[in-house]
């Protein structure tokens, strides 16, 4: 089970900014900033047990993106706890990282390397020894259907088959959590697919799967529990069901419209 | 650590671009521009000495002998001296037959010059030619040498009547002689003439070395979107940091390595094809410089890689802390122009003639080691400061790589995107 309690995230302005916001009217400046701070994140809390998807919903700069990246360990909270099983991630960033797999629409390949390699090369990285990491290559490759590219080189691959080898390459040291940010956008339908249905497998599992995007129809058709998030705030928490409950006619883009007003939806 | 520099190295053998910098261009593309340039040179050098120069004399009547001179036959197993005397037309413009390449170059013997000679005075004879051309100093040599003789003569003659042999004529205008005894064995003349511009190839190939890398192992990860994924795997940065700067100190040192041992055997191979061009005096020289070289032992060549193993660190710690900084390649890019300055400045001071190693210039980081490196190459190294140098340009590199380290560790550089 993953937990998110009270999660804070605050960046310095750059000068440039702050000797810009002095010379503007207070009302005009974001309500994140603070002197010489943006809140990124103000108040994020959620939870996800195993085997449910959680669908992280929010328009664009609302802090999905510094929240996910938090609970990957990438960044380093402000203020605020992220649990995975009884154990708090930011206590330990460096050890519960091999218990986290992340996958995002911009994370790459190292295309001079073969999928093989790529995939191995994070597996050993994640301390797995050589021959629990052969068989759980075999293993992802088999329910990915990789092994026909897995010893060609990433730059020649095609996106759908990159996208194989990259959900390979987040789950070869077998995650307690998955996190994804916004892994299908930019993808083509086949791509994109990818996702839905690797995510769609883990369903119901052991995992907790995490993963923030734009599509309400992705959320629609995956997400157990919505998690909104507006302005750095958790604005709603709760299951799917809930989530549309809160139009008349269960329509998805109706809630996000109406929960976030009038801010622009990508 | 070790599973990111395996990684990391093999990914850059792969990679067409860091095989060309690395490996190709300081073992094999370097030394064939430098023996290319070398012996286009000499062969140009070569040729304007051979070359058949047209040429013509006003008032040659006034003074025959120059002409003769010039036009004689050589004796014995003497080259030809290649003067082709034309004949000019009355009124010709002898500066636009010049400039218009006609004719290479005029004499100009005044009225008188015979009886100016008979009195004992100095003959004043204009030369014209062309400045703009390259090859006019050599060419201005060519005809001083050729009218040698002549005025040896004219000297002899000029003795004679003073009732003084050509020795005693010759020490009348010299009364007193200062002759160079240098104590500098051939080692030591080479290194200081040419020992300056060894570490200044060897540090710039050590800088191109580390560039491509560098870039591609901080700012390109940024780029490719694969520096977030390895920063979420259960690796501390420091070790990544120290894994990225090993690579980069590897490619930067192998780089310096091929390039010195390229040189080596270059020299042994070609030198003695070099010097059979330079001319019976000149290959006299060179294959005593060779031998010269020759007296540079194992020690001393690992002497000049101690000083250039803290200067490749530097290079590796400097540039990866400006890739990780860089947002983009292109900005990366950018980055690297005054990079090279700074390493071309000190480089440059290196080279000014006056500046030696003394323990102000130890103080100069780049310039230690490459006046360092010269003194090495003459054998004339002072231990105690190249353990100075050695120490504090370790020290250099030390702090820039904790630098670099603490850099890695702020996600206001990894994500400034």
């Amino acid at each position: 089970m993953l937990e998110v309690k009270n999660l804070k995230k605050r960046f310095r302005l750059d000068n440039k900014t702050i000797k810009e916001n002095k010379k503007k009217p207070k009302a005009s400046l974001d309500v994140r900033e603070d002197g010489h701070w943006f809140n990124a994140v103000q108040d994020v809390s959620f939870q996800c047990d195993s085997g449910e998807v959680l669908g992280l919903l929010g328009p664009n700069g609302a802090g999905k993106t510094t929240s996910l990246r938090m609970l990957s360990t990438a960044l380093q909270p402000t203020q605020g706890q992220i649990v995975i099983n009884g154990d708090d991630v930011v206590a330990e960033p460096l050890a519960m990282r091999k218990r986290i797999g992340f996958l995002s629409g911009t994370t790459s390949l190292y295309h001079r390397l073969t999928v093989r390699e790529n995939v191995q090369y994070f597996g050993r990285l994640h301390g797995m020894d050589e021959a629990a990491l052969e068989k759980e290559t075999q293993a992802v490759f088999d329910l990915l259907d990789i092994h026909s590219f897995a010893d060609k080189k990433a730059d020649s691959l095609s996106t759908g088959m990159k996208q194989r080898a990259n959900i390979a390459r987040t789950v070869i040291h077998k995650p307690e959590v998955i996190v994804l940010d916004e892994p299908t956008t930019g993808l083509d339908v086949i791509s994109a697919k990818t996702i839905m249905d690797f995510i769609d497998s883990y369903r119901g599992g052991k995992v907790p799967i995490i993963f923030s995007t734009h599509h309400l129809h992705e959320v629609e058709k995956l997400c157990d529990r919505v998690v909104l998030i507006n302005d750095g705030i958790t604005q709603f928490s709760g299951t799917l069901d809930e989530f549309k409950a809160q139009s008349p006619d269960g329509n998805l883009y109706d809630v996000f419209v109406s929960l976030v007003g009038d801010k622009e939806v990508a | 650590m070790l599973q990111v520099y395996i990684k990391e190295m093999l990914e850059l053998t792969r990679d067409k671009k860091t095989l060309i910098f690395t490996i190709l261009l300081p073992t094999l593309i370097m030394p064939v521009i430098l023996g290319g340039f070398f012996t286009l040179s000499l062969k140009i050098a070569k040729k304007a000495n051979e070359e058949v120069l047209d040429f013509a004399i006003i008032g040659s009547q006034n003074y025959a002998q120059v002409e003769s001179e010039l036009l004689r036959e050589p004796e014995g197993d003497e080259d030809p001296l290649n003067f082709n005397l034309i004949t000019l037309e009355p009124g010709a413009d002898v500066d636009e037959l010049i400039n218009t390449n006609k004719i290479r170059f005029a004499l100009v013997i005044p009225d008188g010059a015979s009886q100016a000679m008979e009195n004992g005075e100095t003959l004043e004879i204009d030369f014209k030619y062309n400045d703009s051309a390259t090859t006019s100093g050599l060419m201005f040599k060519r005809v001083n040498d050729a009218l040698e003789d002549l005025k040896t003569i004219e000297l002899v003659k000029r003795y004679a009547k003073l009732g003084l042999t050509e020795e005693q004529g010759e020490a009348l205008g010299k009364p007193l002689k200062l002759v160079q005894k240098s104590t500098a064995n051939e080692r030591e003349s080479f290194g200081e003439k040419f020992g300056a511009f060894l570490p200044y190839i060897l540090i710039l190939v050590g800088l191109s070395g580390a560039m491509y890398p560098a870039i591609d192992l901080g700012v390109g990860e940024k780029d490719r979107g694969t520096l977030e994924t390895l920063l979420l795997t259960p690796v501390s940065r420091f070790s990544l940091v120290l894994a990225k700067f090993l690579v980069i100190f590897t490619t930067s040192f192998l780089a310096i390595f091929l390039s010195l041992l390229s040189f080596a055997i270059m020299t042994l191979m070609f030198g003695p094809y070099f010097s059979s061009m330079m001319g019976p005096e000149s290959s006299a020289n060179a294959t005593s410089v060779l031998q010269a070289l020759t007296n540079i032992s194992v020690v001393d060549i690992l002497l000049m890689f101690s000083m250039l193993v803290p200067i490749a660190a530097i290079f590796a710690s400097l540039l990866l802390s400006v890739s990780i900084y860089a947002r983009t390649f292109k900005e990366a890019q950018n980055y690297m122009s005054p990079i090279m300055f700074l390493v071309f400045l000190p480089l440059i001071l290196a080279l000014l003639p006056g500046v030696k190693l003394d323990w102000v210039w130890a103080s100069v980081p780049i310039t230690n080691v490459a006046l360092a490196i010269k003194e090495i190459f003459k054998g004339t190294i002072d231990m105690g400061m190249l353990a100075v140098i050695f120490l504090s340009t370790t020290i250099i590199a030390g702090v820039l790589l904790a630098l670099c380290n603490w850099w890695f560790q702020r996600e206001q550089v990894l994500f400034r995107n």
